[in-house]
């Protein structure tokens, strides 16, 4: 796909203000060198700091009520996620003021960006190896109402947003097993992983900070449009029901080199609210899916 | 005297050594660490026209409220093992961790984690766009919206399955016990023809709770058929799935030895885009030959009052 497209897309989904210099300042340093990690045990020590990074973000839960004789293992209880934020994007380098509806899910995943751009409304969806445009909410599902465009070369550049979210990290990061390498730069823990799936030959590179929260995330692929730098931070309880998950209510992305978005959080529902994909049949028929989009499992 | 002081005292340390010990060397209790659904045992007792019989006691209204290891598998997460966890409906893998603490979660704590457990599977009604904002406005403001709130009943689907079922040759009855405190809820009843009753026209129906409900087997399935109801109920405690009162909802009995599976399909084309199934749910059978319903407490909501967040699981 072309980064122009991937660029108008990605501004659809983050970030603002502060930052920006930060991020510039970082964009002009040399990469720091990443030391592998050094403990006795590699595979004690990712499990160890996935599991920091899961237990920071409280993605780790379990809940006795009423269980009696029943005690479960935690689980991951992160699925499906509402934010909402404001912001800026940048269309070829100029900066636009911007608002954002984000609605995520990771099983099955899925996200659709709604943004309000110089009074222009979009809406930019993705399911597992579908990505589609729609004129209104839930466009080409209903005779009549809508239009569903497809994007077939904007699948990927869409689903990567999802997996290089904070959750999508510590879930891609277990689901690449022993692909996974812990290290550390400038103090800080690194943990380096391919993507599978559609997304195999990308890699992430995220760093956690001393409370385990992800505070940058970097893909690399051959594809310009997937090599991008997300920064996350102010990290909180966002929901207006709380739920003691917490989100960045900071965010920073780039593509190519390029600031495309620069967005504050107002909230972040991540009560597993209703948020749903149907692809419309149109769409279906537009692209044959190559297969799923979701890293695959490994070790875990 | 002292030698029998002290005779009486090491026989008194001694029981108490004993009634200390004994316990310690007794096994733990063990814990189920998984949500799986009971398996069958038995035989599955048939009636003198050859169907089999669902009559007895279970675990019913019920089998969706009772602890949030059964309302995590009512709602599509089947936690196999301490290491295994995946979704019944798409099928994808939950990752699971160990617990980290054994401190018991304080009840914030608790009800936080319900409430994200329950909501976690992929198995959801899809509803028309248009309603996709609504669906998440109720959920949110539950406390105030769901329709069970102040002792109303929970309908079908909701009721899942019956606690009691009577069968008889030309009908089965089905009783729902009412429940207590924040998810008071009215006991239900349902007395359903099998004797090749058609539905009523829907336009001659006045809406209830219940439908109009007519049964048939389909081999070894009693299927029920329904229509015919308000629109004063949600699908589930969780989601604020509501619908029409066109919906249509087929519920599906299977008894196999002790344990009896129920699912439900629900058509609402009204609202929805498609049809939807809930996620299989089993009851087992009261081993009791004499078990009873005991008398459902005085539906009296009494918490609402009380709630000053949107927190609800």
């Amino acid at each position: 796909m072309s980064v122009s497209r991937s660029t108008t897309f990605l501004c659809c989904a983050m970030a603002i203000a502060g930052f920006a210099t930060r991020a510039a300042a970082q964009a002009k340093s040399a990469p720091s060198p990443v030391v592998p990690s050094t403990t006795a045990s590699g595979t004690a020590d990712r499990a160890k700091i996935l599991r920091g990074a899961a237990d920071a973000l409280g993605m780790v839960r379990w809940s006795d009520i009423g269980g009696g004789n029943t005690r479960l293992p935690g689980i991951d209880v992160i699925n499906t996620m509402e934010f909402k934020a404001t912001g800026t994007s940048y269309t070829a380098g100029q900066p636009v003021p911007a608002e954002y509806d984000v609605e995520l899910a990771y099983n099955p995943p899925g996200m659709r960006v709604q943004t309000v751009r110089s009074g222009a409304h979009t809406i930019q969806t993705v399911r597992e190896d579908y990505a589609w445009d729609e004129s209104e909410l839930g466009a080409g599902l209903v005779p009549g109402k809508g239009t569903a465009t497809p994007q077939v070369s904007a699948a990927k550049d869409r689903i990567l947003q999802l997996w290089t979210l904070p959750y999508g990290v510590v879930k891609a990061a277990i689901a690449a097993g022993d692909k996974t390498i812990v290290s550390t730069a400038d103090g800080a823990t690194v943990l380096t992983f391919p993507l599978s799936g559609p997304l195999s030959g990308v890699t992430v590179k995220a760093t956690l900070d001393a409370n385990n929260f992800i505070t940058r995330v970097e893909t690399k692929s051959g594809d310009p449009a997937l090599n991008t730098e997300s920064e996350y931070s102010d990290y909180a309880d966002h929901g207006e029901i709380a739920t003691d998950i917490k989100s960045p209510a900071h965010i920073v992305r780039k593509q190519a080199g390029r600031p495309v978005m620069d967005i504050r959080v107002k909230t972040w529902d991540a009560n597993n609210p209703y948020v749903v994909f149907p692809v419309p049949s149109n769409i279906k028929k537009a692209a044959a899916p190559a297969g799923a989009a979701a890293p695959h499992q490994e070790n875990q | 005297m002292p030698s029998l002081i002290r005779r009486a005292l090491a026989a008194g340390i001694a029981a108490c050594l004993c009634s200390v010990v004994a316990p310690a060397q007794a096994p733990p209790p063990q814990r189920r660490t998984d949500n799986a659904p009971p398996r069958p045992s038995g035989t599955t007792p048939r009636t003198a026209d050859g169907h089999p019989d669902l009559t007895g006691v279970w675990n019913g209204i019920g089998d969706n409220l009772n602890g949030v290891p059964n309302q995590m598998a009512n709602n599509g997460i089947s936690v196999d093992s301490p290491t295994s966890a995946h979704d019944i409906f798409s099928g994808a893998k939950i990752t699971t961790f160990p617990r980290n603490t054994n401190r018991p979660l304080n009840n914030e704590e608790d009800e936080r984690a319900a409430a994200l457990l329950r909501r976690s599977g992929a198995n959801r009604p899809i509803y028309k766009p248009e309603y996709w904002q609504m669906v998440r406005q109720l959920d949110a403001n539950a406390n105030d919206e769901d329709p069970t709130n102040n002792c109303m009943p929970a309908g079908i689907p909701r009721g899942g399955i019956p606690s009691y079922i009577g069968q008889e040759p030309n009908h089965v009855m089905f009783i729902y016990p009412g429940q207590g405190g924040l998810i008071a809820t009215q006991t239900m009843y349902r007395m359903i023809p099998l004797d090749g009753h058609k539905h009523t026209p829907l336009t001659d129906l006045d809406g209830t709770y219940t439908g109009e409900s007519i049964g048939h087997w389909e081999g070894d399935t009693l299927v029920v058929d329904s229509w015919g109801f308000n629109s004063s109920t949600w699908f589930d405690q969780i989601g604020g799935y509501f619908h029409s009162e066109d919906m249509h909802v087929i519920e599906r009995f299977h008894r196999d030895g002790n344990t009896l599976t129920w699912t439900a399909t629900v058509e609402d084309p009204q609202v929805l885009l498609e049809p939807w199934t809930t996620t299989p749910r089993v009851a087992v059978l009261n081993a009791n030959p004499n078990a009873t319903l005991p008398e459902s407490d005085p539906c009296s909501e009494r918490d609402l009052g009380h709630i000053v967040t949107k927190e609800h699981h």
